[in-house]
């Protein structure tokens, strides 16, 4: 029951902290609710027993991708709002397009009747976690440490000021 | 006990408020932070699916996810970066030159 009212409490303030974000102006204040929405995605895996998770989401996102976004806009200097105008159609269009997607896929959720759950929680501790991880997905894993190398070097050949053939 | 149904609620509530931030805005920035939202908003499906079934498979999947959710923050942020010195703009409406 107290699990119940703490997830309550933090997929609230997820919810709320996501629209937010997307309805500033200011895209300062829109970084701002992401970290909000961050940590309490955070809140929510810790109720739901995906420990690990959470501490990857505030490690991983409060400290690193939220930090990004911070200097970013400080480096790009967003400071004036930029207008956006749209004609009355497209922007009835834009807005309809999410929320008929959500009551679609909130139709299917409800009308489906989901497997009562497993019951043994033995699979979730942190043991078995990486025994998959490592084991089963070995593949994958080093997959994503791959990509996260091309990651690291493309984003540097990317936003480096001079160009590769540039002889100064 | 968590129903699953909330959980899944909450994921998709994220992930469409996500798709709506990516449809609508025009900050480039914005644009950005709405696709970390619809990361989330899946990854908070799969922890509570991964709790459901009593396996650890979902987790799994979403540090796939959260990867990826970094790989592509970095990247986006390279091209936003370099769109700003090239143009001094950071609104989706001029990256529109490749048109036929």
């Amino acid at each position: 029951m107290i699990t119940l009212a703490i997830f309550v409490f933090f997929g609230v303030l997820a919810a709320a902290g996501a629209v937010l974000v997307v309805v500033q102006k200011n895209a300062m204040h829109s970084v701002l609710y992401l970290a909000l929405t961050v940590l309490a995605t955070a809140g929510v895996f810790f109720t739901l027993q995906a420990e690990y998770l959470g501490a990857v989401q505030i490690l991983v996102y409060g400290g690193g991708i939220v930090v990004l976004y911070i200097f970013v806009i400080i480096i790009v200097n967003l400071k004036e709002v930029l207008p956006e105008k749209r004609k009355l159609f497209p922007r009835l269009v834009l807005i309809a397009l999410p929320a008929l997607l959500g009551a679609e896929i909130i139709l299917v959720v409800v009308r489906t009747r989901f497997a009562p759950p497993a019951g043994h929680e033995r699979g979730l501790d942190l043991a078995s976690l990486a025994e998959m991880l490592l084991k089963t997905y070995l593949v994958p894993f080093e997959i994503a440490s791959v990509l996260l190398l091309a990651v690291l070097v493309g984003a540097i050949i990317i936003a480096r000021r001079k160009s590769l053939h540039d002889p100064d | 006990m968590i129903p699953i149904s909330a959980v899944f609620g909450l994921g998709l509530f994220m992930f469409c408020v996500g798709v709506f931030g990516v449809l609508f805005r025009k900050n480039l920035v914005i644009m950005l932070m709405s696709l970390e939202l619809l990361l989330n908003g899946v990854n908070i499906i799969l922890a509570g699916v991964s709790r459901h079934l009593g396996s650890p498979r979902g987790s799994v999947f979403a540090i796939f996810v959260i990867v990826m959710a970094v790989s592509e923050a970095a990247v986006g942020f390279a091209l936003v970066l370099s769109y700003f010195r090239k143009r001094k703009a950071y609104d989706a409406d001029g990256l529109s030159e490749l048109r036929g």
